[in-house]
């Protein structure tokens, strides 16, 4: 029996193709436009999760959130002294333990934001080219101090006790300013921790601005994980430059057109619920005791930890 | 791009945040009486737009990828009080939601990347396009003004970081907030984003402008606004 097949299906369609060859680098600009659309609906879901659960520090009234998280913040931002610091990361820490939050996931979130913003990119302060002061570590030595273009570099460069300092006291605030602003938001509902900035006079247009993008993020994340997940699956070998200029132009277009979709169903649904272009945001809750408590609990902490 | 907390002192986030709120103001003003009072949504939209243009990434040389900020391209789609809207909201979601960028510091993050960058990428757009709809004047100055917008917007921020050290001192002389001054913050700055981000920045902008070019040139403001 004779077997006649088709020419197309004995010619190597690339002389270039080679599965084992493909590199995954080529490719990565998808996998990382897959995993921060991933990230956004995950962030977005993990936080709708945790802040409906029925806890204590979930029940606050989201105004006394916003005025700690705002507080603190200063707090946070005003204190230099290391020990304060460390007392304020415990302080954060036994806060997350009242809310009962994942503290693995929780943590290795913020500590990966505090090594990355807090730590790798301030270590180099830690040298006393930067940060003058006694050396502890010795890196390298010349023969005597020099001057390049605008920067006096000194005989002996290492890593000085100054700069251990400020590099900590960094560090700290940085872990300490994520690990309380992600608390707020991890035990509050979006919609009601939006709300809450009308205490501040914030127009609510502005504020049903955000609440909007914040809906259409969540829809528009799960439309590009899904068409790339299409995308990649009809993938192989390698991408010429252009078809990749071409791909993401072309994917970019898409989504705004998906989005101009989504904002006119919005509008039309908006219109037909009696919207006439105002905008008026119903006010939180009354503060209950339970909240003045917290309140003053918070306002006598970061005082505590000023004057420490 | 994005300032973390701890990196700038409250000399320097209030004030920042006092012009940022005064933006803000008059942008949800000038967009209201622009695109119609009852177009609240479309302004959701173009924020949802902004914030989902930084996930998508780009190869850029060396074998990495890198995003755009995006303002540049949503300054010249959507016109730069739109992009004062737009980009500030993305950028409150991303440090509310994601952690990126601080909360003391979204008033200067707000400052750099959603009032400065938006007006100085859209008046460069219009000057190097010349109001023409020629592709390749069109693509060349919208690269321009997505490369150059950032470059600027990043020196600013370098301006912002390397002042913490004179304004914010202990009294033995160490740094309390970013220790890296003017003569370090503002070359490492502008340096990486002219050799890397700025060049994503451009291509990214001139990638997104050539296709609504091609296709809905009707759509882009600045030539909407130009003519």
């Amino acid at each position: 029996m004779e077997y006649n097949i088709p020419s197309y299906l004995l010619k190597i369609a690339d002389d270039q193709y080679d599965p084992a060859k493909i590199k995954r680098s080529k490719l990565s600009f998808v996998d990382k436009t897959i995993i921060n659309s991933a990230k956004a609906v995950k962030s977005i879901y993990l936080q709708a999760e945790n802040a409906g659960k029925d806890y204590f520090i979930q029940n606050i009234n989201p105004n006394v959130k916003l005025i700690s998280l705002i507080y603190m913040s200063i707090v946070i931002s005003v204190v230099n002294n290391l020990v304060t610091q460390i007392l304020i990361t415990a302080f954060i820490f036994l806060l997350y333990i009242i809310a009962r939050l994942k503290l693995y996931e929780v943590y290795r979130k913020i500590f990966f934001l505090a090594f990355i913003f807090g730590f790798l990119v301030i270590l180099p302060a830690s040298l006393n080219v930067i940060t003058p002061g006694k050396i502890i570590f010795s890196l390298i030595k010349f023969n005597k101090p020099s001057h390049f273009l605008i920067y006096n570099i000194p005989k002996n460069i290492g890593f000085s006790i100054n700069g251990f300092q400020v590099v900590s006291l960094v560090f700290l605030r940085v872990l300490n300013s994520v690990s309380f602003a992600l608390l707020v938001v991890f035990t509050t509902p979006f919609s009601s921790f939006i709300k809450s900035f009308k205490m501040f006079r914030v127009p609510d247009t502005f504020l049903m601005i955000i609440s909007l993008a914040y809906k259409y993020i969540f829809i528009l994340s799960r439309t590009i994980e899904e068409t790339y997940f299409a995308f990649k699956s009809r993938l192989s070998g390698n991408i010429k430059s252009n078809n990749i200029r071409r791909l993401i132009g072309g994917r970019i277009f898409f989504i705004f057109k998906r989005s101009l979709i989504i904002y006119q169903n919005t509008y039309h649904a908006m219109v037909s619920r009696g919207y006439t272009g105002k905008v008026i945001l119903h006010s939180q809750n009354q503060f209950s005791y339970k909240d003045f408590i917290v309140l003053l609990v918070i306002a006598l902490s970061g005082l505590v930890f000023i004057l420490f | 791009m994005h300032i973390p907390d701890g990196y700038l002192s409250p000399q320097t986030y209030i004030p920042l945040y006092g012009v940022f709120a005064v933006a803000v103001t008059v942008a949800v003003k000038k967009v209201k009486k622009e695109v119609s009072a009852l177009d609240i949504p479309y302004l959701g939209m173009a924020a949802a737009f902004s914030f989902i243009l930084m996930m998508f990434n780009l190869p850029i040389p060396g074998g990495t990828t890198g995003h755009a900020v995006g303002s540049a391209v949503i300054a010249i789609l959507f016109g730069p009080w739109a992009a004062i809207v737009a980009v500030s909201v993305a950028l409150i979601i991303q440090a509310l939601i994601f952690g990126d960028g601080g909360i003391t510091a979204i008033g200067a993050n707000c400052f750099n990347m959603a009032v400065f960058m938006p007006f100085t990428a859209y008046y460069l757009f219009r000057l190097f396009s010349y109001n023409t709809v020629r592709k390749a004047r069109v693509l060349f100055a919208a690269f321009i003004s997505g490369y150059l917008s950032l470059v600027m917007a990043a020196i600013l921020t370098g301006i912002e970081f390397g002042i913490q050290p004179l304004i914010a001192s202990s009294s033995d002389g160490k740094a309390l907030y970013c220790p890296y001054n003017l003569k370090i913050a503002v070359p490492a700055m502008a340096i990486e984003h002219m050799l890397l981000f700025g060049i994503v920045e451009g291509l990214i902008t001139a990638i997104i402008v050539g296709y609504f070019l091609r296709n809905e040139p009707g759509l882009i403001y600045a030539f909407r606004k130009g003519r």
